[in-house]
């Protein structure tokens, strides 16, 4: 895939996953302390997410990166919008920004 | 240069830092597949009035920015961030 590719494949993927999570590993088997983090702080929102495992294409890896303009995975996009990496992730999920943004993602598209 | 004095450069050369505190955790991953390539885990806790109006997001981007190429596996695998202003840390 060329650069161009990558990105346009990147762009679907958050368009279509209104919460999408980029990660080390998947959920059940995360590969990098700080994906586990993410991962299971969003799994408490108790919303179905998306998530894509980076490792397992390096053109993805590499190509989130530039998407989000964030040098680090995890990842998490909700509504095409880049929420942040692990420690945004935690701080909104311990404050409980993040179980509002995940509950309301997804409802300015249906309506 | 150490890679800790590397960072702490490269932030007190973008920001005004007024309390940057900078810890090495890279022994605590010796050994995990991140570790691999060689970066380092750190954690950082930065007080600078720059961050003042900015979103999470935005702060923590100020401070990729900062350390720019440094932010590569084979030098800083991860970097967690704590980002205040000033006021907020009255």
């Amino acid at each position: 895939m060329s650069d161009e590719q990558v990105q346009e494949t990147i762009r679907q993927q958050v368009t279509d996953n209104p919460v999408i999570l980029y990660m080390k590993g998947s959920p059940q088997h995360p590969q990098c302390g700080f994906s586990m983090r993410a991962s299971q702080a969003l799994a408490a929102c108790g919303r179905e997410f998306a998530y894509v495992d980076v490792l397992q294409d390096e053109s993805i890896r590499q190509g989130i990166k530039v998407f989000g303009d964030w040098p680090t995975i995890p990842q998490l996009y909700v509504d095409s919008e880049l929420v942040g990496g692990c420690d945004i992730i935690m701080e909104m999920y311990e404050s409980g920004e993040l179980q509002k943004l995940v509950e309301k993602a997804g409802s300015s598209a249906d309506s | 240069m150490t890679r800790s004095e590397l960072i702490r450069q490269r932030l007190e050369e973008s920001l005004s830092v007024v309390d940057l505190d900078l810890e090495d955790q890279s022994h605590l991953h010796a050994g995990h597949a991140g570790a691999k390539a060689g970066g380092g885990h750190f954690r950082l806790r930065v007080i600078s009035p720059d961050f003042e109006g900015l979103a999470r997001i935005a702060r923590h981007r100020l401070i990729y920015r900062a350390i720019g190429d440094a932010m590569r596996a084979d030098t800083i695998h991860a970097l967690s961030i704590e980002a205040f202003t000033p006021s907020e840390r009255q």
